[in-house]
C-alpha cells in the first residue's frame, strides 16, 4: 500500500523535480534572470560567507594579479545582489597581498583561518606559492579553490591526494604544449628552435614541455639557442643578441607581465621579429591594455589559462559577451585569464552550494560542497571547465590565436581567422596518469604521458 | 663580428645605465655615510616621470619637444631628494645605522606604492623617443640609435661629475666634508646645505638613468628593486663612495652579465654574486674603497 501512487504523491513529485530543473538550467557563471530565483530549502542562517582571496596587488606581478581581484570582486557583488549564496549568505572578502612572500601568505591563510574564520581560501598567482599553501589548507581544512598558480608539482607532489584544495586555472604544462601545437600549425618547417624564458619554475616548465611536443610535432627540431633572465630583468639585449646570433628559425618567449613589455619593445627595435617567429605562452596573459600598438602582428600570442576576452567571439557564447560587457562597465578595462578564472571559482562555488542544499538542505557541510565540486562542469566565459575529481585540478580546453590590430581597440587581440583551440585531453595526462616518483621521474606526468605516447 | 659590435654596444649601454645608478647611491654613501635602500626606486620614479610626462604632455609633439622633456624625471627625482634629506634623513644622523635602513627601507616601500597609486599597474612607455631616431645597420643586424645617445650622456655624466668634484669648490667642500664633517662645520662650512645638495645630485644621477633608460625599455613596477640589486653588486665591486669605483664596477658587471648570456646562458644569475664574492674575500673595501 505504502508504494501505492496517489495522485497527490505524483504531483508532489512533479512539483520537486520542477524546483531542481528550473536552477539546474540556469547554473553557469553570471546573474541568474530573476524569475529563475531558486528557494533554498531548510533554514539558511543569514551570518556572512567569509572567503579569503590573496593575489599580487603590488610590485611587476600585479598586472597579472589585479584582475583576478577585480573578477572575485565581481562575482561577488553579483551573487549578493541575489541575496548572497542561497539567498541569505553575503560573500565578505578579505584580500591580502601575495607580493609579501611565500611565509607571509602561509601566516595570512593561518591568521584567515584561526581568527577570521574564513569559510573559504581563493586566488593564488604564483606558482611558487600554491605548493606550499596547498598542504596548510588541507591540515586547517579550509575549503580552497586556487585560481592560478598552476604548477603541475602541487597535484603531482605538493597534494597527491587532496581533499579541501581545488585548481581552477589549467595545469602549467598545458602552456608550453599548447604554443607547441600552435607553433607547429603555423611553422611546420622550422627546426631551429630558439627559448627565452623566465629563470624560474615556470620557465623551465614552459621550456621543458614546448620542447618536448614540439619535437615530437616537427621531428627533427632542436633547442638552438637558451636565454634565461632573471624573474623581473629590464634589459634584455644581450640575451636578444644572444638570440639573434644562434639564428632559431622559432623562438619560445615565457616572458610575461612587465617583462614581456620590456622585452617586446627591445626586440622590436633590434629586428628579432623579422629573423624568426615568435610564440609566446603569456604575452595576453595581463591587462590587455598592458601591450600596445607597437606589437608586431603574427605573433603566436598564449594566453596561459585558456582565456581572452574576444573568444569567443561575439554573438557565438553570451556568457562571454555578458561578462565581458559587465566587467567593463564595473572596472573599465577588460577582463583576462585571471579575471576569468577568479569569476567562475565563486560561481562554481555557488552552483556546488545550491545543489547541494537541494540534496541535503540547510547550510550543506563542506563534504557535501566538495563532493559536489568533484566532477562537476560549468558554463563560463572562457567556455567549458571540468573539475577532475582524481587531482581536484579544473580542465578547459585550451586556445591560442596570433595577434593582430584591430581599428576597436588600443591594443593587439588575436586575429579571429587564426584562432586554434586544443582538447584539453589531446594535450594532458588523463586521469591517475603516474604522478612523478612513482613509476617514472619526469618533472610532470604530463611530461611522462607526452613522451610515451606521442607518436613522432 | 656584428654580434661582437652589438653585445659590447650593449654592455657599454647598459654599464652607463648601472653607472648613473651606483654613482649616485656611492655619492649619497660618500658624503653623508648613508646607504640609501630606496635609491632603486628614485631611479625608477625618474623613469616613471618621463615616460608619464611625454604620454600626457607630448603626444603627437614635434620630436624637440620629446628630447625637451626626457630630463623631466632626472629633475622631479632631485627634487624629491631634496624633501626626503631635510625631512626624513636629518632627525636619524645622530642615531645607530640600523635607523637609516629602516627609514631608508621604508622609504623604499612607500615609493614603490605611491609609484602604483600615481601611474598604475601597468607599464609606461615612451617609445617614440627611440623611434624618432630610427636604427642603425651593423652589418646583418640593427642597433638603436638612440642607445648611442644614451651612451654619450653617460660618458657626459661621468665626465661632468669628476670635474665636479675634483675641479669646483663646491667640489672641495663635497670632499671636504667627506672626509670629516665636524671638522667641514667648525671651519664655518654650513653643512646642512652641502647634505641637501648631495643628497640632491645624488637623486638626479638616479632619476637620470631612468629618464634615458624609458625610451629604450619600459617602466614597469618593479625595476626599481631590480636596479637596487645590481647596484649594490657594482658598489661591492668598485667600493662604496668611490666615483672611479661605480665606473669601473658598472663596466665589469655589465660586460661579466653579457658574456655570461652569450656564453653560458645558465649561469647568468649566479655569475655577478659569485664575482661580488671574489672581491669581498680578496678585497673587502671594494677595488677602489677606503677601509
Amino acid at each position: 500500500m505504502e508504494n501505492q501512487v496517489t495522485r497527490r504523491n505524483f504531483l508532489n513529485s512533479m512539483a520537486v523535480g520542477a524546483a531542481v530543473a528550473v536552477p539546474a538550467a540556469t547554473y553557469f557563471a553570471g546573474p541568474r534572470p530573476a524569475h529563475a530565483a531558486i528557494k533554498a530549502k531548510g533554514n539558511i542562517p543569514d551570518k556572512p560567507f567569509k572567503t579569503g582571496h590573496i593575489t599580487f596587488l603590488t610590485g611587476p606581478a600585479s598586472l597579472i594579479g589585479e584582475p583576478g581581484r577585480k573578477g572575485h570582486l565581481l562575482a561577488a557583488e553579483e551573487i549578493n545582489a541575489e541575496g548572497g549564496l542561497l539567498g541569505k549568505r553575503k560573500i565578505e572578502t578579505i584580500i591580502a597581498d601575495e607580493a609579501a612572500g611565500t611565509d607571509a601568505n602561509v601566516k595570512e591563510l593561518r591568521r584567515m583561518k584561526l581568527s577570521e574564520n574564513i569559510d573559504m581560501f581563493t586566488g593564488v598567482i604564483s606558482s611558487g606559492n600554491t605548493p606550499a599553501l596547498g598542504p596548510v589548507a588541507e591540515e586547517l581544512g579550509v575549503l580552497t579553490l586556487f585560481n592560478d598558480g598552476c604548477t603541475d608539482f602541487l597535484f603531482d607532489k605538493a597534494v597527491p591526494k587532496p581533499k579541501y584544495v581545488f585548481r581552477v586555472t589549467n595545469i602549467q604544462s598545458a602552456d608550453g604544449v599548447t604554443s607547441a601545437v600552435g607553433a607547429a600549425k603555423a611553422w611546420p618547417q622550422a627546426k631551429r628552435i630558439g627559448s627565452i624564458q623566465p629563470d624560474y619554475s615556470y620557465g623551465r616548465n614552459v621550456h621543458e614541455h614546448f620542447t618536448l611536443a614540439f619535437q615530437k610535432l616537427v621531428p627533427g627540431a632542436t633547442v638552438v639557442s637558451e636565454a634565461w633572465p632573471k624573474l623581473g630583468a629590464t634589459d634584455f639585449t644581450p640575451h636578444i643578441t644572444k638570440l639573434l646570433s644562434d639564428k632559431p628559425e622559432v623562438l619560445i618567449c615565457g616572458l610575461w607581465g612587465g617583462d614581456y613589455v620590456a622585452f617586446y619593445k627591445q626586440a622590436l627595435r633590434y629586428g628579432l621579429f623579422d629573423k624568426m617567429k615568435v610564440a609566446t605562452t603569456l604575452a595576453f596573459g595581463g591587462q590587455p591594455h598592458a601591450i600596445g600598438k607597437d606589437h608586431p602582428e603574427g605573433v603566436l600570442a598564449g594566453c596561459h589559462a585558456n582565456y581572452f576576452f574576444t573568444h569567443p567571439a561575439k554573438g557565438r557564447w553570451p556568457i562571454n559577451d555578458s561578462f565581458v560587457e559587465r566587467y567593463y562597465k564595473r572596472w573599465n578595462e577588460y577582463p583576462s585569464f585571471e579575471a576569468d578564472g577568479a569569476y567562475s571559482a565563486l560561481y562554481l562555488l555557488k552552483a556546488a552550494v545550491e545543489k547541494a542544499n537541494l540534496l541535503v538542505g540547510g547550510w550543506p557541510e563542506d563534504d557535501v560542497i566538495i563532493s559536489l565540486l568533484e566532477g562537476m562542469g560549468m558554463d563560463v566565459p572562457a567556455g567549458y571547465i571540468y573539475i577532475r575529481p582524481d587531482n581536484h585540478q579544473g580542465y578547459k580546453d585550451t586556445v591560442i590565436g596570433m595577434t593582430k590590430n584591430d581599428p576597436k581597440y588600443d591594443f593587439p587581440v588575436w586575429d579571429p581567422n587564426s584562432i586554434i583551440t586544443i582538447p584539453i585531453r589531446d594535450i594532458t595526462a588523463p586521469p591517475n596518469w603516474p604522478k612523478p616518483g612513482t613509476s617514472h621521474n619526469e618533472s610532470t606526468a604530463a611530461a611522462n604521458w607526452l613522451k610515451t605516447t606521442w607518436l613522432t | 663580428m656584428d654580434i661582437l659590435i652589438i653585445q659590447i654596444l650593449n654592455s657599454i649601454f647598459y654599464a652607463c645605465i648601472l653607472f648613473l645608478i651606483a654613482t649616485g647611491l656611492s655619492l649619497i654613501y660618500g658624503v653623508m655615510r648613508i646607504v640609501n635602500l630606496a635609491h632603486g626606486s628614485l631611479y625608477a620614479l625618474g623613469a616613471y616621470v618621463t615616460a608619464w610626462t611625454i604620454g600626457t604632455f607630448a603626444v603627437g609633439a614635434p620630436i624637440w619637444v620629446l628630447f625637451l622633456l626626457l630630463p623631466a624625471g632626472a629633475v622631479a627625482v632631485a627634487a624629491v631628494g631634496a624633501l626626503i634629506e631635510p625631512t626624513l634623513l636629518r632627525p636619524i644622523y645622530n642615531r645607530p645605522e640600523e635607523y637609516q635602513l629602516l627609514i631608508t627601507f621604508a622609504l623604499l616601500l612607500i615609493l614603490e606604492d605611491a609609484m602604483h597609486f600615481l601611474f598604475g599597474g601597468v607599464p609606461l612607455t615612451a617609445g617614440a623617443v627611440i623611434d624618432s631616431m630610427g636604427t642603425m645597420r651593423v652589418m646583418d643586424l640593427r642597433y638603436p640609435v638612440y642607445n648611442l645617445l644614451v651612451i654619450a650622456i653617460g660618458i657626459a655624466a661621468a665626465v661632468f661629475l669628476w670635474a665636479f668634484i675634483y675641479r669646483t669648490k663646491f667640489g672641495v667642500i663635497l670632499r671636504a666634508t667627506s672626509q670629516n664633517m665636524r671638522m667641514a662645520s667648525a671651519l664655518g662650512l654650513n653643512v646642512k646645505r652641502v647634505y641637501v645638495q648631495a643628497f640632491a645630485l645624488g637623486c638626479f644621477m638616479a632619476g637620470l638613468g631612468g629618464a634615458v633608460v624609458v625610451p629604450a625599455q619600459a617602466a614597469v613596477l618593479g625595476m626599481g628593486i631590480e636596479a637596487l640589486i645590481l647596484a649594490f653588486v657594482v658598489v661591492v665591486i668598485g667600493g662604496l663612495g668611490s666615483l672611479e669605483g661605480a665606473l669601473i664596477g658598472a663596466l665589469i658587471v655589465s660586460f661579466v652579465r653579457t658574456a655570461g648570456i652569450q656564453f653560458f646562458p645558465e649561469i647568468e644569475l649566479a655569475v655577478l654574486y659569485l664575482i661580488a664574492a671574489v672581491v669581498l674575500l680578496v678585497r673587502p673595501t671594494g677595488l677602489f674603497g677606503r677601509a
